[in-house]
């Protein structure tokens, strides 16, 4: 349970060495196939100047950014964190709020879901899901003893995120809701909560789902596309269809770097939402399967370094792991299995891979957090002090 | 076991002891529950990209897999000397993917500017809702460099041909001309379509969508040019044909007519010109009469110029020899209740006067003693009221009623060329017969590999070779044709005035032929001239078409280097005496 300690020939690492290379290698490996996948949009777009470079220039500069503010971030105590988590997620309301008014918000494709800073755009929800997780970390562990407690425990809970539920939706940025909520729910859960509220919940939350999708025409469209892409495949189903295609043709080596043909305005969103087809189809089977345990390895070490706090008794650190944990693995579960035809289209990246600023840099600040609280950890375990 | 632990688990976190631990199944269920997820997602991954690619293959290559056309010259229309009559020059179509071109102001005027065509035009055609549409079509290749150069997003260009008539309308009836699709139309250019059409091959590519080619995949099909052809037409020749016809036209004020000159030995058409006609390289405003080409598709009575037909039947059967006399006295004649009369009573005449003269009452005796089957077989032996077949468009038989319903005025009046029709082609054929002995050949549009045809026999030697000495005496001094003389060379021929039928009844207008073919002692050309409808109050045959005749005739044997056989002429011109 606690290999650090089993291992005293060697002297043990600071950190989580595979956590910190898996996440890496995401992170470089996305901005290689950003590149890859935006070259021949950047070079036909006259907004990007006509400049193949256009993306891979803003992509390296958010991960600069971000890598800057993922090692701010490591300095900040987990307590710290704790300390300032209501008031992070206040702001990030505040900031989601703001999006909504016209003349702030900026407008892309029908959907308002950026501010305006001038030299770059910022995109709260984004934010909004590191904050969620050191907001309901925090919540949980205030409510622990009343976690039995339905009125105490959860329906505070509930109220704060149908609050933050309602604004995502009027962006609308559905994918980010359901990450959210996810995280939301999964703390809870990790927290104690009863066991028969979940399955109530989870109940409600489908039926509350289902009611959305066939309320709004919006998402409806999107539901029929995922079904069978091919019965309107110059329709609804375009996206779909021609990031299947890109899966088909990737076989089991790819095509090779740079070869891919969807990626030549046929896959819209190739360097963003779509980022796993390319991957697919330039890099094959091999490159899936790649992603898909890197992924597997930072969402496993997450768990693990959550129960080794568990075990330290550092409960908001534990919660605070896990829910990065649930963050990065439900959306990327998302992201890739929207890629590959298994859920509806919905617009939500690819953590530390896909193009966007605010989401690069979240994702950063969160593994800096995932990694203190390991390092956190691993002092204590060694008998030293925070 | 897990709902066991979950209610254990349960029961210890209400413990006021325990409720400080989070309960470490829960989180193992959690990350066992998102890395499953994982392991559907290979599962999937692993499906579409190994089992099922070959469906999404296919789908794919349906969307960016193109087999491009890659185009085909169509051959080339050479006259026998090898002068170019028609060939495809190298030229571009420029096409738009509407969604893809948006164009500055400035742009937009350049490229209007350049594709020569209204702003606003261009406008409208950029706003369709089409995904491809052709912008301008035939630009010539530097035009086609200045649009390339701007660099228009969404706007391309396609090689495609651009077939030029280098002597244009002089050719037109005969070369024809093609659609923009390179399908011949009219003419040698629809007639030998199969030859000359090139085929296009295919290359298959991978396009982008914007139409931009990434990847050559491989060519499916060289592209085949289509095969060269080298006409029997002689340029100079029918120049001459041409511009003579123009202007006897212009000098007599008539509606139309055609000149065609034939090889006698290889049945090759060296000229066929025809009037009205049109510039091919410009066909804008073109109408119906410009389009036809009469000398194969009109037919008319031919009047006398059968004469000589019935002559040498009259011959053959043994009915009447070379000096037959005949009373064509008092130069009218009365077969039930028609009379057919001569211009000019004659009195009595020998068969070869009657051709010399022209004379209808002297063709009519003759006629009278033939059978009608007989007849028949031999205007059918000689062509007429078949088609022609040389393949082009809308040719025409001619009219030759069954013998069984000829009235005894019929077969008189058709033993001068009236009751029947005929194309001026036809004409030309039928009098191959005279100009060799006696027999028919086919006749042909390109250089004839041999230089001698055999053909069918239809008349004897003996009989051929008597019309033909009937024929020249025609062009003599009291024949009905002095004007179609050529100084230096023996001339046979013979003259046709006939009158028009128009709704049944014979109008006061005229269609004046003359056929003939030199040198008379081994005849190489033969020329036929047909005059519709002269309008000056001239209209005999020998007036109107004798001189075009002559002039056609004369400067062909000069072209073809053909030997004169009339030495007294040659010999008044002193230079020519030395050589002798």
């Amino acid at each position: 349970m606690l290999p650090a300690l089993d291992t005293p020939r060697r002297l043990p690492a600071e950190v989580d060495l595979s956590l910190l290379w898996s996440a890496l290698v995401l992170l470089l490996m996305g901005m290689v196939m950003v590149y890859s996948a935006s070259i021949a949009t950047a070079e036909g777009g006259r907004f990007t100047g006509h400049q193949p470079a256009y993306y891979l220039v803003r992509h390296g500069v958010f991960l600069a950014v971000g890598l800057v503010a993922a090692a701010v971030a490591f300095q900040v105590p987990l307590n710290t964190w704790q300390q300032l988590a209501p008031w992070l997620f206040v702001a990030g309301f505040v900031l989601l709020a703001l999006v909504l008014i016209p003349g702030i918000g900026r407008d892309v494709n029908g959907a308002r879901r950026w501010l305006s800073l001038g030299f770059a755009n910022l995109q709260p929800s984004e934010l909004m899901k590191l904050f969620a997780v050191l907001y309901a970390a925090d919540y949980t562990v205030r409510k622990m003893p009343h976690m039995h407690d339905l009125k105490k425990a959860f329906l505070p809970m509930a109220g704060a995120m149908i609050a933050v539920g309602i604004l995502l939706l009027k962006e609308p940025d559905f994918g980010a809701f359901v990450v959210i909520i996810s995280i939301a729910i999964g703390i809870l859960f990790l927290g104690g909560m009863r066991a028969r509220l979940f399955a109530v919940l989870i109940v409600v939350l489908v039926t509350a789902f289902a009611v959305l999708i066939i309320v709004s025409p919006y998402r409806r469209d999107r539901i029929f596309g995922f079904m069978d892409p091919w019965s309107d495949a110059f329709g609804r189903g375009y996206q779909l269809s021609h990031a299947l295609i890109a899966f088909g043709r990737g076989e089991l080596f790819g095509v090779g770097l740079g070869a891919s043909v969807e990626k030549l305005f046929y896959l819209p969103e190739a360097h963003t939402d779509f980022l796993l087809a390319v991957i697919a189809e330039e890099l094959g089977f091999a490159g899936v399967v790649a992603v898909i345990v890197l992924f597997g390895l930072v969402i496993q070490r997450a768990f693990v370094i959550g129960r080794q706090a568990v075990a330290l008794d550092r409960l908001y650190p534990a919660l605070v792991a896990q829910g990065i944990g649930i963050w990065i693995g439900v959306q990327s579960f998302i992201n890739m299995g929207v890629n590959m035809g298994l859920l509806p289209t919905k617009g939500l990246t690819l953590p530390l891979m896909s193009f966007g600023g605010s989401g690069i840099l979240a994702n950063c600040i969160a593994l800096a957090v995932l990694l203190r609280v390991d390092w956190e950890n691993r002092q204590l375990m060694r008998g030293g002090k925070l | 076991m897990m709902r066991f632990k979950g209610a254990l688990a349960h029961k210890f976190a209400e413990s006021p002891i325990l409720q400080l631990r989070l309960p470490a199944w829960r989180s193992r269920l959690m990350a066992l529950l998102i890395l499953s997820c994982f392991g559907v997602l290979l599962g999937r991954s692993f499906y579409l990209q190994v089992l099922n690619n070959d469906f999404l293959q296919e789908k794919g290559e349906s969307r960016y897999r193109r087999d491009l056309e890659v185009s085909a010259s169509r051959g080339r229309i050479a006259d026998r000397n090898g002068d170019v009559l028609a060939i495809s020059t190298p030229m571009k179509s420029v096409w738009a993917i509407p969604a893809d071109a948006r164009l500055t102001p400035e742009q937009a005027k350049q490229l209007a500017q350049l594709l020569e065509i209204d702003g606003k035009e261009l406008a409208r055609k950029l706003a369709s809702d089409k995904s491809f549409i052709f912008l301008q079509r035939q630009i010539p290749p530097d035009v086609a460099e200045r649009i390339a150069a701007l660099k228009l997003p969404g706007i391309g260009q396609n090689k495609e041909y651009r077939r030029y008539y280098p002597t244009g309308e002089m050719t037109a009836h005969m070369v024809g001309f093609t659609g923009v699709d390179d399908k011949g139309l009219e003419g040698v250019e629809l007639a030998f379509q199969g030859q000359l059409l090139g085929h296009p091959g295919s290359r298959s590519v991978i396009k982008d969508r914007r139409g931009q080619i990434v990847e050559d995949v491989g060519s499916i099909k060289p592209p085949q040019d289509g095969r060269d052809i080298r006409l029997s037409l002689d340029s100079k020749i029918q120049y001459l044909a041409y511009s003579q016809l123009k202007q006897a036209i212009s000098d007599n004020k008539a509606k139309a007519g055609g000149a065609v000159v034939l090889d006698a030995r290889t049945g090759e058409i060296l000229a066929l010109a025809n009037w009205p006609t049109y510039n091919p390289n410009n066909r804008e405003s073109l109408s119906g009469a410009q389009l036809r080409n009469r000398a194969v598709t009109d037919t008319f009575e031919p009047g006398s110029t059968l004469k000589p037909f019935t002559a040498a039947l009259a011959l053959e059967k043994g009915k009447f020899r070379f000096d037959s006399i005949i009373d064509t006295a008092p130069g009218r004649l009365t077969i039930g209740k028609a009379t057919i009369s001569d211009s000019h009573a004659h009195g009595l005449l020998t068969v070869a006067q009657i051709i010399q003269k022209s004379s209808n009452v002297g063709a009519a005796k003759m006629a009278a003693t033939l059978a009608p089957q007989e007849m028949w077989d031999m205007f059918d032996a000689v062509g007429f009221g078949q088609v022609p077949r040389l393949g082009f468009p809308g040719e025409v038989g001619g009219r030759l009623r069954p013998w069984k319903t000829w009235r005894p005025i019929e077969q008189a009046t058709m033993s001068y060329g009236h009751g029947i029709s005929v194309s001026l082609m036809q004409l030309v054929r039928a009098y191959t017969v005279f100009a060799r002995d006696g027999d028919l050949i086919p006749l042909t549009l390109t250089r004839a590999e041999s230089p001698f045809v055999q053909g069918v026999p239809v008349f004897s030697p003996q009989t051929a070779r008597e019309v033909r000495a009937m024929l020249e005496m025609a062009v003599q001094p009291g024949g009905t044709a002095p004007k179609a003389q050529i100084p230096g060379y023996r001339v046979a021929g013979k003259t046709g005035t006939a009158h028009k039928l128009e709704g049944g009844q014979y109008a006061n207008k005229y269609v004046s032929s003359f056929v003939g073919f030199a040198p008379a002692s081994e005849p190489r050309l033969i020329v036929a001239v047909m005059i519709d409808e002269p309008g000056t109050g001239r209209h005999y045959g020998g007036d109107v078409a004798g001189p075009v005749f002559s002039a056609v005739m004369s400067g062909s044997l000069r072209t073809l280097g053909i030997a004169p056989d009339a030495p007294l002429q040659v010999a008044q011109s002193p230079a020519a005496k030395e050589k002798l």
